[in-house]
């Protein structure tokens, strides 16, 4: 057996162990600093109230199906999605930090290093690398999406991780929370030119979200209603650094604009969630300024992309609909895990705004040919216990330029099949 | 009197709708409905490229790079918008005064102007005339060969127009050039790329047919097979190769026209070319076009920048290094319409023999072409050389045409008088 065998087959047993095991607790002796070893859904070492040390392991591997897409390279059939490993925990009962490393991406390691602190009640500073505050599905985290993918929106729309310092809190028992931050950059949801650029410029970002009947008695239904509202405004470095957007299976979908001055991204999100169902959407709008980009330096109309997604989800087990869900009953353990069906319609464009000028497919063109891609996704997810996963989505994608369907992809269907293991 | 109020409404009338045909007719008139306007060489043009300061910027800083930049290309108010333009060239690529290609149908499919959908833009760096390759073109044209089409043209650029100096323009050879000489583009067209320390001369280099990937760029066709691509120029490799030189002409017939390689080979040696397809360092600065459901192939030079190289080179240079024009040197009777096509050259490019005082036709177009250049280039803020270097490279081609005619024919008559007396009877 190969090294690089072995080693998948001990994390494999190990997993399977860890994901039967019963909660075990050690402890030191009695008398010193108190120090537990808890192995409850994941390990974690506590240290009297001075620091607590949690051990996330996160793991998904993709069965793909994707259909062949002409001049771009085939996709593997099976994708390592997501190979994480982290810690979080507290420190002095002020201080949350988290530390995360994906070991699949070698250009962008690491996902969360951050300090949180709470300053007083409803003000916490959080300080590091971290999701910028916008858009609901990006701040998902990945293992509690209800599909295989993001939608287009969440994964191109919204800015994603940067270096920043954001001050948040829960204001009127709950019922509105607040982030505000400043980051080094625009996120790393961008084109590697623009994360590679030295004219690094400073973005702001703002998210507020309300529930209104958040421990309402009234209207018991309605406790878990949330909307909000977010932006980002930052200064775009000068190149050829549009917003990127792709198809599902990766491919390039947005034209390449030399732009320059602000981008600027506003969004609108809810999310209900009754009992075993929910309904969420979200609606995002990025505009990038393209000032002395024409190509007698004149400023050009501004690139602005758009994306909205519709979600609907139901857990026929029962189950109330969480962030993380955990099955009444797993499977092996008297019941059959939770199962859930989920749908999704979606849509990411781009374009010029205004359309008074002819479109053309040129990087300074001041028109440009509004491009498409319209996806509905059907999903089936199988939580098989707390620690295991399955998701089967099958997924339609319609591809159009300037309304018309974009020869040979009128309909084009992927399925992908997610195995995924969290600790 | 009322008919007569009627009458002279009528005429007042009829006038006024002449009053705007006159203008916009003549304005048409005026207007090119072609191409033929801007690479005849009739007049020196005005081209300006729309183009963002920091793009222009861009090519130069990464000269060396292949990237496109978009473009607007204008020229007598024709404004070709969302075309292409790269840095292009081998060892005359710089970053001082680099050449183009503008490429008409880089962003928009099936985009052209007047069907040309190419066009190069040479700085004529290696060049102080400026005249080499305009001139040659013209003469391989003169002498019955397709040859790319020429012009000079003065290059503005950016929003304020900024004078970029003096280029030459010439349409590519491709589809469109393959339509307007031959009639058609069906058949396999390929770029000659010399390989470094290959001095290659159609040698036959064995049965492998990656040997011809690299020196043979598709330009045509260019997601056939290897085997469709490269097994026809094996083939004719082979046969120059395995005919006898004797039967040289019956043997690749219907994979060359040896009379067509025998004036191709001609024109360049009477131009002095050193980097051609008898060039030093072995063939080079030329495509091969096959027709289409044939075998038969062509040569179509390119790029001749570095003819004129010498008043008295021998118009027989390096016939030995090249195994079918070695084939034609050694066998008498291809020797003998050699040397006759050098002749004929002589006559058609220079001063009937003796004719002491009388201009030719190369140093009446070569004068034509100074005059409509020599103002622009003195005022070119980017040209490598000096105006004096100018003129001296101008004096020099002058001198050539008044005397290259007169040189050649007495070569010819030192290794064959007897057909020099032949011709001249």
């Amino acid at each position: 057996m190969l090294p690089s065998n072995r080693a998948a087959f001990a994390a494999t047993v190990a997993a399977v162990l860890l994901s039967v095991a019963a909660p075990v607790t050690a402890q030191s002796k009695p008398d010193g600093p108190r120090v537990r070893l808890t192995f409850d859904k994941h390990p974690s070492i506590h240290i009297g109230n001075v620091l607590t040390v949690d051990v996330r392991v996160k793991a998904q591997t993709d069965w793909r199906d994707f259909p062949a897409e002409p001049a771009t390279i085939p996709k593997d059939v099976f994708d390592l999605h997501r190979a994480r490993l982290g810690l979080e925990g507290t420190l002095l009962t002020r201080f949350d930090y988290q530390i995360e490393r994906e070991f699949h991406d070698t250009t962008q390691p690491w996902r969360d290093l951050y300090v949180d602190a709470r300053v007083v009640r409803n003000l916490k500073i959080q300080g590091g690398h971290f999701k910028i505050p916008f858009g609901l599905d990006q701040l998902t985290s990945g293992m509690d999406l209800d599909f295989n993918y993001r939608s287009l929106a969440g994964t191109y729309l919204a800015p994603g991780r940067d270096l920043g310092l954001m001050a948040h809190g829960k204001l009127f028992n709950d019922v509105v929370k607040y982030q505000a931050g400043v980051f080094r950059q625009g996120g790393a949801n961008v084109r590697a030119s623009e994360r590679t650029e030295t004219q690094s410029a400073r973005t702001v970002a703002g998210r507020l979200v309300v529930r209104p009947w958040n421990g309402s008695r009234a209207f018991r239904s309605l406790r878990s209603f949330a909307a909000g509202i977010a932006f980002t405004d930052g200064l775009l470095p000068e190149g050829p650094n549009s917003l990127r957007g792709k198809t599902v299976p990766g491919d390039a979908f947005f034209d390449r604009f030399y732009v320059k001055g602000r981008r600027q991204r506003v969004g609108a999100e809810f999310q209900w969630r009754p009992g075993p169902m929910s309904v969420q959407g979200e609606l995002m709008r990025a505009r990038d300024q393209r000032q002395d980009q024409g190509l007698d330096n004149e400023n050009l109309p501004d690139v602005v992309a758009h994306g909205w997604y519709l979600v609907s989800t139901w857990l026929v087990t029962g189950e109330r609909k969480k962030d993380t869900i955990t099955p009444a009953r797993p499977f092996l353990k008297g019941g059959i895990g939770a199962v859930e069906l989920a749908g999704r319609v979606e849509r990411l464009g781009s374009g010029s705004h205004g359309t008074a000028v002819e479109p053309f497919p040129s990087p300074r063109a001041p028109g440009i040919l509004l491009r498409t891609d319209s996806v509905w996704t059907a999903g089936v997810n199988w939580y098989v216990n707390e620690f295991i996963k399955l998701q089967a989505n099958l997924i339609r994608e319609q591809r159009e330029a300037g309304d018309v369907v974009i020869p040979g992809q009128a309909t084009r269907w992927s399925r992908t099949l997610g195995v995924q293991f969290g600790l | 009197m009322r008919s007569r109020h009627v009458r002279y409404a009528i005429v007042l009338v009829a006038a006024w709708l002449c009053l705007p045909a006159t203008p916009v007719s003549a304005q048409s008139s005026d207007a090119p409905t072609t191409p033929d306007t801007l690479l005849d060489g009739s007049t020196l043009s005005d081209v300006w490229v729309h183009i963002n300061a920091r793009d222009w910027e861009e090519l130069h800083t990464h000269y060396l790079e292949g990237t496109y930049y978009p473009v607007d290309f204008e020229w007598r108010g024709i404004r070709v918008r969302n075309s292409g333009i790269r840095v292009r060239g081998n060892t005359s690529r710089n970053d001082h005064k680099p050449s183009f290609r503008i490429d008409f149908n880089r962003y928009v499919t099936g985009q052209d102007f007047f069907g040309v959908n190419a066009l190069v833009l040479n700085s004529s760096w290696h060049d102080a005339s400026m005249l080499h390759d305009r001139l040659s073109m013209l003469l391989f044209r003169r002498m019955g060969i397709p040859a790319p089409r020429q012009a000079h043209v003065r290059l503005y650029v950016g929003a304020n127009r900024e004078f970029a100096g003096v280029y030459a323009v010439s349409e590519e050879v491709n589809k469109p050039f393959l339509d307007a000489t031959f009639g058609s583009h069906d058949g396999y067209l390929y770029e000659y790329h010399r390989q470094d320390g290959d001095h290659y001369g159609f040698e036959y280099h064995g049965p492998d047919l990656g040997w011809y990937i690299p020196r043979f760029g598709p330009k045509t066709h260019e997601s056939d097979s290897v085997a469709n691509l490269y097994t026809p120029i094996r083939a004719l490799v082979e046969a120059i190769n395995d005919a006898p030189k004797s039967e040289l002409e019956d043997k690749l017939t219907g994979y060359f026209n040896v009379n067509i390689y025998i004036t191709e080979i001609a024109v360049q040696n009477f131009l002095a070319q050193t980097d051609g397809l008898l060039g030093d360092f072995g063939m080079n600065n030329c495509y091969l076009y096959r027709f289409a459901r044939t075998r038969l192939s062509q040569l179509i030079p390119w790029d001749q920048d570095a003819s004129f190289s010498s008043m008295d080179m021998p118009p027989w240079h390096n016939m030995g290094a090249n195994v079918l024009a070695s084939k034609i040197w050694d066998e008498p009777k291809y020797r003998a319409a050699y040397l006759k096509k050098l002749l004929e050259i002589a006559d058609a490019a220079g001063p009937p023999a003796g004719a002491a005082g009388v201009d030719g036709w190369l140093r009446q177009e070569a004068a034509r072409e100074y005059e409509q250049i020599r103002d622009a280039v003195h005022a070119d803020p980017l040209t490598p050389y000096s105006s004096d270097e100018f003129e001296q490279a101008v004096a020099f081609i002058d001198q050539f045409a008044r005397e290259r005619a007169d040189i050649v024919r007495q070569y010819v008559a030192r290794v064959a008088p007897e057909m020099f007396t032949a011709n001249r009877r």
